[in-house]
């Protein structure tokens, strides 16, 4: 007899791959809590790390004195310092999300995000972006115990907002405390200004993983004749004509669009991803993540 | 450039529908989109680097309006004047007469090939004003259409014209035209001919004429005449004579005679340009013989119709004379010519027909005869015209060029007998009873005859007896004139090859229907008259033509061309009307207007095409 699901978003199977894997995180970004993540500047654990010199104002008792009887010098043992990590997932949940299942692939790789992270015991909380005012929140919690209020508050995040994602991630900042790890999963189709995103984000201790989903239709469009284009958050109309033989001048603004975010994540330290939604779950996490080295 | 169907510009008031419908139509087909972001960037983008953008966003209105245009403009019929002045009705006389049958060369086309091209190119090209009525004329002319510009009419009547294997009459179509004028106005006649007629016409011309002549033929013999005469031994003599056109070079061929299908006789021939070889064979003349002159040349022959002649031979015999005992002067003279059985004789019963019956009482008018001759009284249909008188007179004139009057001198003869015409009759009353008048009285006629279908009749006014004609030597040339004739008439003395028009009268069986067919198809129905004249049966094809009753019994007539002139192919530059107007002859094709509706409805069709394509090229390409 096979074990009950424990979520619509992944197979019990996935979860079990998921118990294998954690973030990556390249920067040490971590919070004063005790967790299993080593601090940067050390800690006070049994497990020796390096030696340094003594600076006046340190714990004489961490003073190795069999290296100060030979070498007629103080030095310092250090220790590892293992400190919590906090891992803020985002969700955009406006209304172009809907399209092509961006949205659905958004919600499955945020649980599997927060799965890995709440079983390395991070510190993990889960946003989604679905209006300009305060965003729903999963108020950060650790431990296998969390994974249930994480998977259900996931399952029951709904798109169709209207915020672009700047001003998503700007609500989110005015809740979140605390350093670690921001996984951004949008379309980042937005008009506004991502840098001074990026940037508060960056200011704010965190490490962006910013994830662009865009569905094959954004990807690679097949479009002819006169059409009058809609846009699903803003509801306004736009007219094109000849439409085919816009294509190319498409295709360039997107792979410059996808270039600026890219760039903008990396001069932040942060990383950049971008997949389609025609991509199944499984090989855009276990494959791509793993690859490009979010997971490990 | 004129327009033919200016009233077609109204179409343009379908500009405003179009227009109209256009912005109507414009609704374009929403498509959501999850951010507009990029798109506005593509089309900020596009409208800087495309100049021509604004003009691409209406294309479509643009190509409709392109294509209205072109259509307006094509059911305008426009013209490209040729500066020719343009005809409002033409019509068309083409000649259809044997030559025209001649090809250029071996397996190539006929004249009237090439003239139907010419005509046919006319048709595709009438502009909408202009009417044409097509003629075609051999020996007589008939219309084909009436003034019409139905181009399916025109073509259709084009294309079942044939050739008939007859001399042509540029003067009966000439003539058929000038009927037509009465009917419907018109200054000019286009006649497409190979220039197989005289140079000269006696007509007088009220129009115009445009006289298209062909390109000639190739070289082409064939046999232009054909006849038999009896030779004194008893025998036919037959004879051909051949011919051949102007541009033909010496050649040779067979020349072979054919009995009842089967050659009794076969002589080589060389002929060359300008000669007119003739030929003699001999046929027995014990029984009747149905011949065939067959000339097969070996080198190409561009008129084929030319090359067969036919020829029905009566078995040679006796004339079968009634002369009745008192007129013992024509006995006397009869006497003395050979190849006669004189009736009555003793002991000799009366044959049913003669082929002469001299008659001097009105019973023997009533006898059956080739020829018949009355002396000395006035037959009922002539006695309220013509009243004999007892008195002087003297031959006044006669008709010397008549061939029963030939070599016959009639000067100083005197006659008791004074033949009146009746008070107030003139010549034309004779004339309409269909008598000729072949010798002049002082008061009236003194010899007239008629034609019966192949019966002569001659009525001699007065008594030979009572006129000093007998002892003239005019008698016995009158007497061996009147046998010639009967002999002519029974076709015993000299048969020629039938032409080609109309069979010859043929005697059959009384007040019957037969049946007559010919070569290519020809049928035809024709019943014998009471008298078993079967006369007036078209022959319009050279070639054998079988006349049958149903029987197993029928009669097989030929009719060949048997004309130098068509034979000949000679052509003629030019044609002089009567009031010394020359026509000359024009190779060039007619300049007619070119009309312009079809590359316009065609660019239509471009354009369509061009803006199908434009508005599917990406699906096609990626199909």
């Amino acid at each position: 007899m096979s074990a009950p699901q424990l979520t619509t978003l992944l197979t019990n199977r996935d979860l079990d791959r998921l118990a294998r894997l954690r973030i990556n995180a390249a920067r040490r970004l971590t919070n004063r809590s005790r967790g299993e993540h080593l601090a940067a500047k050390g800690g006070t654990s049994t497990e020796f790390c390096d030696y340094r010199d003594y600076a006046p104002g340190d714990d004489m008792r961490f003073v190795d004195w069999n290296i100060f009887s030979r070498l007629n010098r103080p030095y310092v043992k250090q220790f590892h310092h293992e400190e919590e990590m906090h891992v803020a997932i985002l969700v955009d949940a406006s209304n172009s999300m809907l399209f092509e299942g961006k949205f659905a692939l958004a919600r499955q790789l945020a649980t599997a995000l927060a799965v890995v992270g709440l079983r390395n015991q991070e510190k993990v909380s889960v946003y989604a972006l679905w209006s300009a005012g305060a965003a729903a929140r999963l108020a950060p919690c650790t431990g296998r115990a969390s994974q249930a209020k994480t998977l259900r508050f996931i399952e029951q995040i709904e798109s169709g907002g209207d915020a672009p994602i700047e001003q998503g991630i700007e609500s989110f900042l005015r809740q979140h405390s605390g350093r670690g790890v921001v996984v951004v999963l949008s379309d980042f189709l937005t008009g506004g200004d991502l840098k001074r995103t990026f940037s508060l984000l960056h200011g704010s201790g965190l490490e962006v993983f910013a994830l662009q989903i865009l569905g094959p239709g954004e990807i690679d469009p097949e479009l002819s004749g006169d059409l009058r284009f809609c846009d699903s958050e803003t509801a306004a109309h736009l007219d094109v004509s000849s439409a085919a033989d816009l294509l190319a001048i498409y295709q360039e603004y997107r792979a410059a669009h996808q270039q600026m975010i890219e760039t903008l994540a990396q001069q932040r330290s942060g990383r950049f991803l971008s997949v389609s939604a025609a991509e199944p779950f499984e090989r855009v996490f276990f494959d791509l993540l793993r690859r490009k080295g979010w997971v490990v | 450039m004129t327009f033919t169907a200016l009233s077609s510009a109204w179409l343009a008031a379908l500009l405003v529908p179009l227009v109209a419908f256009y912005f109507l139509k414009l609704k374009r087909p929403r498509h959501d989109v999850s951010s507009l972001v990029l798109w506005r960037q593509v089309i900020a983008d596009q409208r800087v680097n495309s100049p021509f953008q604004k003009f691409k966003r209406n294309l479509l209105l643009l190509l409709q309006i392109l294509l209205l245009a072109l259509l307006v403009l094509a059911a305008m019929q426009p013209l490209l004047r040729s500066g020719a002045v343009q005809a409002e009705r033409l019509p068309i006389l083409i000649d259809v007469s044997a030559s025209m049958a001649a090809l250029d060369k071996a397996g190539g086309v006929s004249r009237l090939d090439a003239a139907k091209a010419r005509v046919r190119e006319l048709i595709a090209k009438l502009p909408s004003d202009q009417q044409l009525c097509l003629i075609a004329y051999s020996k007589t002319a008939r219309r084909l259409t009436g003034f019409t510009n139905n181009q399916a009419e025109l073509r259709d009547a084009l294309a079942a014209l044939e050739v008939e294997d007859v001399a042509g009459d540029l003067e009966e179509a000439l003539r058929t035209a000038q009927a037509l004028a009465r009917s419907a106005a018109f200054d000019k006649v286009l006649l497409y001919s190979d220039g197989n007629f005289p140079a000269q016409t006696n007509f007088e011309l009220s129009y115009r004429i445009d006289f298209q002549k062909l390109e000639p033929a190739g070289p082409n013999f064939g046999i232009t005449a054909c006849n038999a005469r009896r030779g004194i031994s008893g025998q036919w003599d037959v004879f051909v004579q051949l011919g051949g056109s102007a541009r033909a070079e010496s050649t040779s061929g067979t020349v072979e005679l054919l009995q009842e299908g089967a050659a009794i006789a076969s002589e080589n021939v060389t002929l060359v340009s300008g000669a007119t070889p003739r030929l003699v064979f001999k046929v027995g003349g014990e029984k009747p013989a149905s011949l065939e002159v067959r000339f097969t040349p070996r080198a190409f022959d561009s008129l084929a119709a030319d090359n067969r002649a036919w020829l029905a031979l009566p078995a040679v015999r006796p004339l079968a004379v009634y002369v009745p005992p008192a007129l013992a002067s024509y006995r006397h003279a009869l006497d003395a010519m050979d190849g006669l059985d004189v009736f009555p004789r003793d002991n000799s019963a009366l044959p049913a027909s003669f082929d002469i019956v001299f008659a001097n009482t009105e019973a023997d008018l009533a006898r059956p005869a080739r020829v018949l001759c009355s002396v000395g009284f006035v037959p009922p249909d002539l006695q309220k015209l013509v009243t004999i008188e007892s008195g002087s007179a003297s031959v006044i004139d006669w008709r010397r060029d008549s061939p029963l009057l030939q070599h016959v001198t009639m000067t100083d003869v005197v006659l008791m007998d004074d033949p009146h015409q009746a008070a107030g009759v003139d010549e034309s009353a004779l004339a309409n009873l269909g008598y000729e008048v072949l010798a002049h009285g002082p008061r009236g006629p003194l010899v007239v005859a008629r034609t019966e279908g192949e019966n002569l009749r001659v009525h001699l006014l007065f008594h030979t007896d009572r006129s000093t004609l007998p002892y003239r030597v005019a008698f016995p040339i009158f007497i061996s004139n009147l046998v010639n004739a009967s002999l002519r008439q029974s076709h015993l003395g000299e048969v020629e090859a039938a032409p080609t028009g109309v069979l010859p009268a043929l005697t059959l069986a009384p007040s019957r229907s037969y049946r007559i067919a010919g070569p290519v198809g020809f049928s035809r129905e024709a019943s014998s008259d009471e008298r078993g004249q079967l006369a007036g049966v078209p022959a319009p094809k050279a070639g054998e033509y079988t006349i049958s009753d149903g029987s197993p019994t029928a009669v097989s007539v030929g009719a060949s061309i048997l004309s130098v002139k068509e034979t000949s192919l000679a052509s003629v530059e030019q044609i002089e009307f009567n009031d010394r107007l020359k026509v000359a002859a024009s190779t060039a094709p007619v300049s007619t207007d070119r009309p312009l509706w079809w590359p316009l409805a065609f660019a239509g069709f471009g354009v369509l095409l061009v803006e199908w394509w434009f508005f599917n090229r990406r699906s096609l390409l990626t199909r």
